[in-house]
């Protein structure tokens, strides 16, 4: 055996070992996509617009405020637009004061009067800097929600850089519903003096008896908040009504801590500890207020209004009529921090594992009658030289898989499909090949000569078709969302592993077979 | 076996019948596509799909009237694997714009339906997480007395992920006996399920649902893909071959989409993201066969130049058969497999591959090849000379 012959010997080998070590266990080594294994695929959209608005009406507040302190009362002001607001009521001759307090304290906002009004317009860069925080704070946040959530292998990332986009890829979760309001659930938790009803008062049947407390109008520092009522199921039956302070006493930024535990009656309730500022703040206010009802108010409902029994200083529970599944979402959600803009479902594409089930059976099925076929066909046809063919399409599969499960590129349905479209094309450089060489052989030649110029003759034709194939696939993994750029991918590598198992290998063991035996007089083809 | 040896079909002399058949085939899809719109799944068209599998066998008719009774107009649906699946597939566009909540409605219209004797806590609907949190609730197994919740929510989560196995197996836990002891799942966990939960008529095996943004978003990638396929293609053709071969490979190309997509759109397939992955396949395919020849006639133009191109034609089409028919049936055989045995959710996948190959396989042999004669007897070589000859 020559030098050349077992060199060339070497590198398959080589090639093949180490697809092989990356492809096998395949049950380990090839990870299945979401629509094979089952979960949920999320687009989403951070409305990043709500973050600037929340900014500019903290600014407008503390313009106001500010002004007032300076002797110009009785301003107002309202957002525009995101990036844009309103305030009326700043008389022209005051216009100095506005450079020095935004110098102080906002200077990436710009103004400008028309007529009655002061215009403020927020710096582009500003307002880039802002939709920037935003979009990596809600992904921060998401990616603690989801961590909670135990999911093996999650996929939070943002969808191309510059992008509003979230994608968020949760497989094996079986529960969409949950995880959508998981992630979406804004969870502003606030804790808020109670007016009316008094302690251990019964709430108000509807806002008209609250009313009624005040001669009709309510005082400008309180606020009629509801709360629900359920029955046994957990179904919200009517609501009830309290009178609570505007203004929190603490919110679910000054949480350290929250976990889901069991109270007295060992039903669901959530523990919170709260951080060293917020913990000072409470311990002072309960102190003021043994005896008065405490609101515990969750998304504008009231959950609970207990009575401050003494002085709470650094951690509570967070008592109402909740399931489990409720007090461990909403630990989840106090813990992971809020989020600082709305969010909105794009994209939502939720398989259940008995479809995923289904798919990986049926597309292995045909994957296995396809294969059988095709070897079948080849050894009809080309006797010896289809075992030749036999090999190159084992070895096609081992270097598929192996390059696959080395980039961790999932295996989708189409992905499946696009094997099974393989299968086909792959036998096609063989064909190519052996078509050639039979020429050959009808003309007369020697064995050897005629695989010599076989796969020199097949070699233009192969590279053709497989370069066009080739073009098309490698477009579709730049398209490609989730399962298409699965197909994609096992379609390029299918068609260059094709290649170079057909004319490589093959090649090899035709080489192999007639240096054997100094001149081999027939072939089996 | 060899089944094509030595071969002589004329296949020329046909080309006039064929070219003929063809471009009345082409004329045909045209008018199919162009007819009535086709049908976009929800892709491209956005809007809500859902498969949901049924206790019972469904009424098809039944579930469009409650779906239109919710305001859910347009909605289409069928059923969906075999028959003992009980499945069906429902897909609604966003003309009633239910956005990202369309999904809730459509569960809430189906509970109200086909559960209206069951409450609590439903197996078919709910998820692993959540019977987790609903053992823990109940804690069976006395996990909770230690103090560690964490511990003992994973304890549950392991029992409830043997509950929800069998529903991966069977797609919906129709009685208790889907329900037994196990591994991770004890006696007591079992009798507190019993206690606590119940099993409703019907699982959502799928949903999707696609805001319309999304949809014309991915409608122009889609058409983008094509576009920039076809044009890298047709500048690798350019490059590699002659503009006469180029032609003809070009015009099989086109005829193999249109009348692809005119039997795909006949055969009412949907058409969505897995298609355009088709399509782009096809296209390959259908031009992989056709350079296949023409890199023959090449070879042969070169090797003898007093031949006619007619004759160069069949001859290397000839030359060629044999590997063009089992190429063709070795991919026949590996698609068809996957059309019938692929199921229904990549069926209209797997139909255009079929079609596809057929279909380009014929286009090889008498689109291709035909139009470069008819391209050369009008604008080729041996025209111009004999036009200025004439002059």
């Amino acid at each position: 055996m020559n030098r050349n012959l077992i060199l060339r010997g070497l590198l398959v080998l080589v090639v093949v070992g180490t697809c092989s070590f990356w492809a096998f266990p395949l049950a380990d080594k090839i990870q299945l996509g979401l629509d094979l294994r089952g979960g949920i695929h999320l687009l989403l959209e951070v409305l990043t617009d709500d973050a600037l608005r929340a900014e500019a009406q903290k600014d407008i507040d503390s313009l106001v405020q500010e002004l007032d302190e300076k002797g110009v009362s009785g301003v107002t002001g309202a957002t525009e637009s995101p990036v844009r607001f309103r305030l009326t009521g700043v008389p022209p001759d005051r216009d100095e004061l506005l450079p020095d307090i935004l110098e102080e304290t906002m200077p990436y906002w710009t103004w400008r009067r028309t007529g009655e009004d002061v215009i403020f317009d927020r710096r582009p860069d500003e307002v880039n800097n802002i939709r920037e925080q935003a979009i990596n704070q809600a992904l921060q946040t998401i990616r603690n929600r989801v961590d909670e959530f135990g999911v093996a292998e999650p996929v939070i990332q943002r969808q191309g850089l510059g992008s509003n986009r979230l994608v968020v890829q949760l497989p094996g979760v079986d529960d969409p519903e949950r995880v959508k309001n998981l992630i979406k659930n804004t969870a502003f938790l606030e804790f808020r003096l109670g007016v009316y009803p008094p302690a251990a008062g019964v709430p108000a049947v509807d806002t008209q008896e609250i009313l009624s407390q005040y001669g009709g109008t309510l005082p400008d520092h309180l606020e009629i908040v509801p709360q629900d009522e359920r029955d046994a199921d957990g179904n919200v039956i009517g609501q009830v009504y309290y009178a609570l302070e505007k203004r929190p006493v603490i919110t679910g930024r000054d949480l350290k801590t929250a976990r889901a535990g069991l109270g007295q009656f060992q039903e669901p309730v959530v523990n919170f500890s709260l951080t060293h500022e917020g913990a000072q703040i409470f311990e002072d206010w309960t102190g003021a207020n043994i005896g008065n009802p405490l609101a515990i108010v969750l998304d504008g409902r009231v959950q609970s209004a207990p009575t401050v029994e003494g002085r709470i200083s650094d951690s509570g529970i967070i008592r109402g009529q909740f399931t489990q599944q409720e007090v461990e979402d909403l630990a989840t959600v106090l813990r992971s921090g809020a989020l600082p803009a709305g969010i909105e479902y794009l994209e939502q594409r939720a398989v259940g594992p008995s479809l995923g089930q289904d798919s990986i059976e049926q597309g292995t099925r045909a994957f296995g009658y396809g294969i059988a076929l095709v070897l079948v066909a080849m050894l009809v046809v080309y006797r010896g030289s289809g075992i030749n063919a036999m090999v190159a399409l084992g070895l096609n599969f081992v270097l598929v898989f192996g390059v696959l499960a080395y980039f961790g590129a999932a295996l989708t349905l189409p992905g499946i499909a696009g094997l099974i479209l393989t299968i086909g094309m792959a036998v096609d450089a063989n064909v190519l090949v052996f078509e050639r060489i039979r020429e050959e052989l009808h003309n007369g030649r020697t064995v050897k000569a005629s695989v010599v110029s076989g796969f020199g003759k097949a070699w233009s034709s192969i590279l053709d078709a497989n370069l066009t194939t080739l073009i098309a696939a490698i477009f579709l993994i730049n398209f490609g969302t989730g399962a298409i750029r699965g197909f994609a991918v096992t379609l390029t590598v299918g068609i260059l592993a094709s290649v170079f198992t057909a004319v490589f290998n093959s090649r090899l063991l035709f080489d192999l077979l007639l240096s054997r035996s100094g001149r081999v007089e027939r072939l089996s083809i | 076996m060899e089944f094509f040896r030595d071969t002589s079909f004329d296949f020329m002399r046909l080309r006039r019948v064929c070219l003929g058949l063809s471009t009345v085939a082409v004329v045909a899809a045209l008018g199919f596509i162009f007819s009535r719109p086709l049908n976009l799944g929800i892709d491209f068209a956005s809007g809500t799909q859902m498969i949901v599998q049924f206790a019972e066998p469904p009424d098809v008719q039944k579930v469009r009237g409650l779906l239109e009774d919710a305001g859910i107009e347009s909605a289409s649906i069928q059923s969906f694997g075999t028959e003992e699946d009980n499945s069906v597939i429902l897909r609604t566009s966003t003309a009633d714009d239910g956005g990202e909540e369309r999904t809730v409605r459509i569960e809430e219209m189906l509970q109200q339906h086909y559960n209206s004797g069951v409450s609590g806590f439903d197996l078919n609907r709910q998820g692993t997480e959540a019977l987790a949190s609903l053992l823990l609730e109940a804690d069976p197994d006395d996990q909770r007395a230690s103090g560690d919740d964490i511990a003992a929510r994973e304890h549950y989560r392991a029992a409830s992920a043997e509950v929800m196995a069998h529903r991966r197996d069977e797609g919906l836990i129709k009685d208790w006996s889907a329900v037994q002891p196990g591994e991770a799942l004890s006696a007591a966990a079992v009798a507190a399920i019993r206690e606590r939960a119940t099993f409703g008529n019907f699982a959502v095996l799928s949903s999707d649902n696609v805001l319309p943004q999304i949809g014309s978003e991915l409608r122009r990638k889609g058409l983008l893909a094509i576009a920039f396929a076809l044009a890298g293609i047709l500048a690798y053709i350019w490059f590699r071959f002659e503009l006469r071969f180029g032609i003809g490979a070009l015009a099989a190309l086109a005829h193999d989409v249109a009348v692809c997509l005119g039997l795909f759109a006949f055969a009412g397939y949907e058409f969505n993201l897995t298609t355009v992955a088709a399509f782009l396949t096809v296209i390959g395919y259908s031009v992989n066969d056709s350079v296949v020849v023409f890199d023959r006639v090449r070879e042969n133009l070169r090797r003898n130049r007093r031949e006619s191109l007619v004759q160069v034609l069949n001859r290397s089409l000839n030359q060629t058969l044999s590997r063009t028919a089992l190429t063709s049936g070795t991919t026949l055989l590996a698609v068809g497999s996957l059309f019938i045995l692929g199921g229904d959710v990549i069926r209209g996948f797997s139909f255009l591959l079929l079609i596809g190959v057929l279909v380009g396989t014929y286009s090889s042999i008498y689109v291709a090849s035909p139009i470069v004669l008819i391209w050369e007897s009008s604008f080729g070589r041996e025209r111009r000379q004999k036009r200025a000859a004439a002059a």
